[in-house]
Parts: C-alpha cells; structure tokens; sequence
C-alpha cells in the first residue's frame, strides 16, 4: 500500500515537472510573435512650414520674412500618421518671449493644420514657433522675421 | 572770532608736522647756503611766488603765466648755475651738518698775521695778491695754483711775494690758518671805471672779487698802498686797523665775542620765524576757504571678484561725491585722484547690495569727504557658464513687394557662447546684426557679425564670430 502511494506522488512529481517546462517554452515562442503582428505608432510631424496663406490643406507662399503689409503670419503643420485622438502646440516666441501658445487638435490617421497671429506694429522683430506635442516635447522650431 | 576758533580747530597735527617739517627744511638751507648766492637767489624765487599770487589773486593772468613759468624755471637754474655751492655743501659737510649742525670756521685765520705781513709787503714795495674764499667754492675761477699747504706766517707770506721768487706774480689763497695754493691766476675784470693807475694785479683782484664771495687784498708793487677787493668795490685801505676790522668781518673772527653771538643767535632766530611764517603763510594759502565744496562723479571699481563670477549688472556705475577742502587744493583736484573701490570677496550669485563706506573712499590729502550719492550700490553676479543656442538672421526693412524670401540658411546654423548662468537661462537664440531687406533683388550670400546682447556674453573660443547667411529669392505668384 505504502508503495503504490509512493509510486503515485513520484508520477505527480515527474507530471508536474514536465507541465512546467513545456510552459516555459510556449511563452517563449508567442511573446516576439505578438510584437510583430501590433506595430506601435507613433505621431510624426511630416510637414511644417511658415507661409503667407493656406489653401486646400496645403502652404502657399512660404517665407521667412513677413512684412507688416500681410497682416498676419501662419504656421502649417502636418502630422502623418496620427495614431490617436491627441494635440499638438504652436509656441510663437517674439525674440525669447513668449507671445501666444495655440493649442491644436490632431485626428487620426493623418492630420494637417496651422495656426495665425494678426500683425501689429509692435510685432517687428525675429520669431520663432515651436511646435511640441501634449507632452511638451519639441518637434520643430521655424524662424521667421517680421519687418515693414 | 567765532571764525578764528573755527579756523583754529580745524588745524589738524598732521598740519602742524607739515608746517614744521618744512620750515625747518628752509632754515637748513638758509643755514647751510647763507652767504652764498644761492640764498640770495632763492630769496628772489620766494618773491616771484608771492608775485605771482598776487597777481593771480588780482587776476593779472599772463602776469601770472609769465611768474609761473620764471619761477618753475629758476629751480633747474639754481642747480646748474650753483652746482658747485651745492657739491661743496653736500660732499664736504657731513649729515650731521646737514641736518643740524651750525657751521663755524673751525680753524680761526691769523687775521693779524696777514695784516702785519701786508702791511710789510707796502711798506717794502713788493707787490701782492692775497685771496681769503668766502662760501663759495673758487675751483671755476682760479687757475693754475700750485699746491702749498704751508702753515701761515708773516716770513712765508714775504717769502711767497719775494720779487726773486717763482710764484711771487700769482695770488696766495689763504684758508684757516694755511696758504693752500700760490701762484693762482685769477680772472680779470672788464670793468671801465677802475683807475688808471690800477694794474693787472688789480684787475685780477676785481675780477675774482666780481665773480666769486671772496675777498682779495692787493699790494701795490709801485705805490705801496693796500687795496682790498670785495663784491664790486675796491677799497685803498690805508689803516691798519680798518684792514683788521674788514679781515675779521670777512672771516667771521666776531664768533669769538659775546656780542656777535648774540648777533648771531637773532639771526638764526629771525631766520627760524621768517621759515616758519614763510611756509604758514603757504599753507594757510592753501587752507584758506576750508568750506570750498565740489561734487565728482566717480567711477566704481569692482576688486576682488571671484573669476568664475561676472558682474551681469551694477544699480550705478559710478558715484556721487560732494567734497571739501581748501580752495586751492579743491581747484587743482582731479578726477583720477579720487577712486572708489568695492570689495566683493564676499559676494553671492544674484544680487548683493554694497554698502559705500569712507574706507571704500580714497581721497588726495587735505580733502575731506561730505557726502556720497548714492550711498549703496547693487551689483548682480552670476557664474559663467558655456552654451550652445541656435542663430537666427534679424531681418530689418522693406523687401520689394514683388518677392519673396523663402529660405535662409545660416552657416554655422548654432554657436557657443559663454555668460553668466541666469542670462543664458533665459536666452534661446543669439541674433546676427541687423541684415537690410531694402536692397535684396535675388538670391546671394553675406556675411554676418552676432549682435551678443547683453554685451556680458561672449562667443567662446573656438567658434566663430561670424556667420555666412545663403539666402533664397524668388518671385510672388498671386
């Protein structure tokens, strides 16, 4: 009796040794597998650009020197691919002061759109926008000047 | 009166000392040249001062200039023309002399020997020519002397002038109680209204007497009288008594009596008062008017900085300071003679506030400080620190309506600059000079310099200062 009970728990040992192996093994072989099926996108800023006007979702007369006349100044930005629902910022610096920050909405899977200051004679002077993403990350940094 | 105490208490010890020092270096040079030329021409440089603030206080102004120019003139002609007084007083006296010695004679001339000798030579009919220096020294004036050095006796003088005797036409120099040259020749006078029965031996005596302080006795080879030289004047001399009288007063026999050393001590005396009245009399030119007030804006000097420090701004560059003093010295006061100086050893990053104290204040003595405006300084100090930032082309002007610029590309496009840590915290972009749009037509290149603003930053090295700017043109398409 007492070595038909033995007998059994070295069965129960072996069995239990060998589900844990195999297991091993099995997780090894799906886990790379599962990467390669879901890529991670990721939002890419395909285009920026500084122009005088936008037409049909694309920049026309880009520049990097605006004059006072124009009365306005646009930052067109374009992101390829937009995984996600998200947003992005337009940061206009005048010299190294912070004049305004424009908060964009971006849809996927693509997404192109710009922002506009209106002139004013105290505007004259070096710029810069940088656009970041809702984390605050830079993704670009366009200078331009304003002058008469 | 009130004024006067006033005036009094404002004297200081310092003035005192000054005013004693000095007195007491004109009576050592009026003890140490009396006699001499010197003094008598530095007589003459105290009264062109005093003319020349006088006519300055009368407002005589090329009098003035004129006075000015003598007397700043008349110090490098007391050193040439009377160089060897000088020599002779600094060479021969030693510094006990010097500083506070009275000079006396100190061996006494045998007046009565030299008197009973000449008196001799007249009566022989044997011509002489004696010389007995005062102060000055006769090296200049006499030539050819032999050395003699021979204790002085009325058979040695006899023996020198013996007409068979080989020095017997030149003079004897008597000094003390020696003869120390024989056969010297003297220089002879030009002078026109000398008689005509005057000889060489005369005209050598007037001519030595005319140049130098010396005293020269002269006997008559052919007439047998006594002739003594002195100054100007020649004077026949025909007492015995009356050639002792002149002798001892030229030697200064008188030392030996009680009445000329009482003369003698009131001239030292009135020398003394005149000294020191002479120079209070300068100084309180100077002092007078203590209330003169002026005001200099003086720059700020920064020391003991730390070198990893700069000094990114300052509440004042320089200061105010209202000050006070004699008039002559607030008038003559220069900018540079006052400095301003602020330790900041002690400073911190960011700002410290400098209290400005009287010891940070170094003024020119005899000026006194009122009031300093203002009374702190802030100074910011910031740690250096190097960064690199981005270039960007500040673009100033009218492009022309018909173009466009559609891309400048700036070549290095960033640059390293180094500046205080809380500067370039706050910086992103170093700009170039400002670039005119008005004469761009098409597409080109320039070089740029970089505006570094604030001018505490600097381009640090290694990089370069200026930029090459490609810029693009084109045409507007409506």
């Amino acid at each position: 009796m007492i070595v038909k009970y033995k007998l059994s728990l070295f069965f129960l040992v072996i069995l239990s040794v060998e589900l844990f192996i195999s297991s091993q093994i099995f997780a090894q072989n799906t886990e790379p597998t599962s990467s390669k099926e879901v890529p991670i996108k990721k939002l890419t800023l395909s285009k920026a650009a500084m122009c005088e006007e936008v037409k049909e979702h694309t920049p026309k007369n880009r520049t990097v020197v605006y004059s006072m006349n124009l009365g306005r100044v646009i930052c067109y930005t374009s992101f390829d691919p937009v995984p996600e629902k998200t947003f992005i910022y337009h940061n206009w610096f005048h010299r190294d002061k912070l004049s305004t920050k424009i908060k964009l909405v971006l849809h996927p899977p693509r997404w192109s759109t710009y922002s506009r200051i209106q002139l004013r004679e105290t505007d004259k002077g070096p710029w810069r926008v940088e656009v970041t993403d809702k984390q605050g990350n830079i993704l670009r940094v366009l200078r331009f000047s304003v002058v008469d | 009166m009130n004024d006067l105490f006033f005036f009094f208490g404002a004297v200081r010890w310092q003035d005192l000392i000054d005013v004693l020092i000095n007195s007491y270096i004109i009576f050592r040079l009026y003890v140490l040249f009396r006699g001499t030329n010197v003094v008598r021409v530095l007589i003459g440089i105290a009264f062109l001062w005093f003319l020349q603030r006088l006519a300055g206080y009368l407002g005589l102004i090329i009098t003035s200039w004129a006075i000015q120019g003598v007397t700043a003139f008349a110090a490098l002609i007391i050193i040439v023309v009377f160089r060897n007084e000088i020599r002779s007083v600094l060479q021969v006296k030693n510094l006990k002399t010097i500083l506070w010695g009275i000079p006396r004679k100190g061996i006494e001339t045998p007046v009565e020997i030299i008197v009973d000798s000449v008196y001799e030579l007249a009566r022989k009919r044997i011509g002489a020519l004696i010389v007995l220096p005062g102060r000055e020294d006769l090296g200049e004036s006499i030539h050819s002397g032999i050395r003699w050095q021979g204790l002085l006796s009325r058979e040695m003088i006899m023996s020198i002038f013996w007409q068979d005797g080989p020095v017997h036409d030149g003079a004897a120099i008597i000094e003390g109680d020696s003869i120390r040259e024989v056969g010297a020749i003297l220089p002879l006078s030009h002078r026109k209204d000398l008689p005509s029965h005057y000889g060489t031996r005369h005209r050598a005596a007037a001519g030595l007497a005319e140049s130098t302080d010396a005293l020269v006795i002269v006997v008559s080879e052919e007439r047998g009288n006594v002739v003594v030289a002195k100054g100007s004047r020649m004077s026949a001399i025909r007492r015995r008594e009356e050639l002792v009288q002149m002798l001892e007063k030229h030697i200064g026999v008188h030392a030996k009596q009680g009445g000329y050393m009482r003369k003698e001590k009131l001239v030292l005396g009135a020398a003394a008062l005149v000294s020191i009245l002479f120079i209070s009399g300068i100084w309180f030119s100077f002092t007078r008017g203590l209330e003169t007030l002026i005001t200099l804006e003086i720059p700020v000097e920064y020391m003991n900085r730390d070198p990893a420090m700069e000094i990114l701004n300052t509440s004042a560059n320089a200061v105010h300071l209202h000050l006070s003093g004699p008039g002559a010295l607030i008038k003559s006061i220069r900018p540079e003679q006052a400095k301003v100086k602020l330790d900041l050893s002690k400073g911190v990053i960011g700002r410290n506030t400098l209290t400005i104290t009287p010891e940070n204040i170094t003024l020119p003595p005899g000026i006194f400080l009122k009031k300093v405006e203002p009374l702190a300084v802030d100074v910011t100090l910031d740690i250096l620190v190097k960064k690199e930032l981005p270039i960007q082309v500040d673009w100033v002007g009218k492009l022309p309506e018909h173009l466009i610029l559609t891309d400048a590309r700036l070549t290095p496009e960033k640059i390293q600059v180094i500046g205080g840590n809380r500067v370039l915290g706050n910086i992103s972009t170093i700009y170039t000079e400002k670039v005119s749009l008005d004469y761009i037509e098409k597409p080109g290149t320039i070089t740029l310099k970089l505006a570094l603003e604030p001018a505490s930053l600097k381009i640090a090295p290694g990089s370069k200062d200026r930029i090459t700017v490609e810029y693009v043109v084109k045409k507007r398409y409506p």
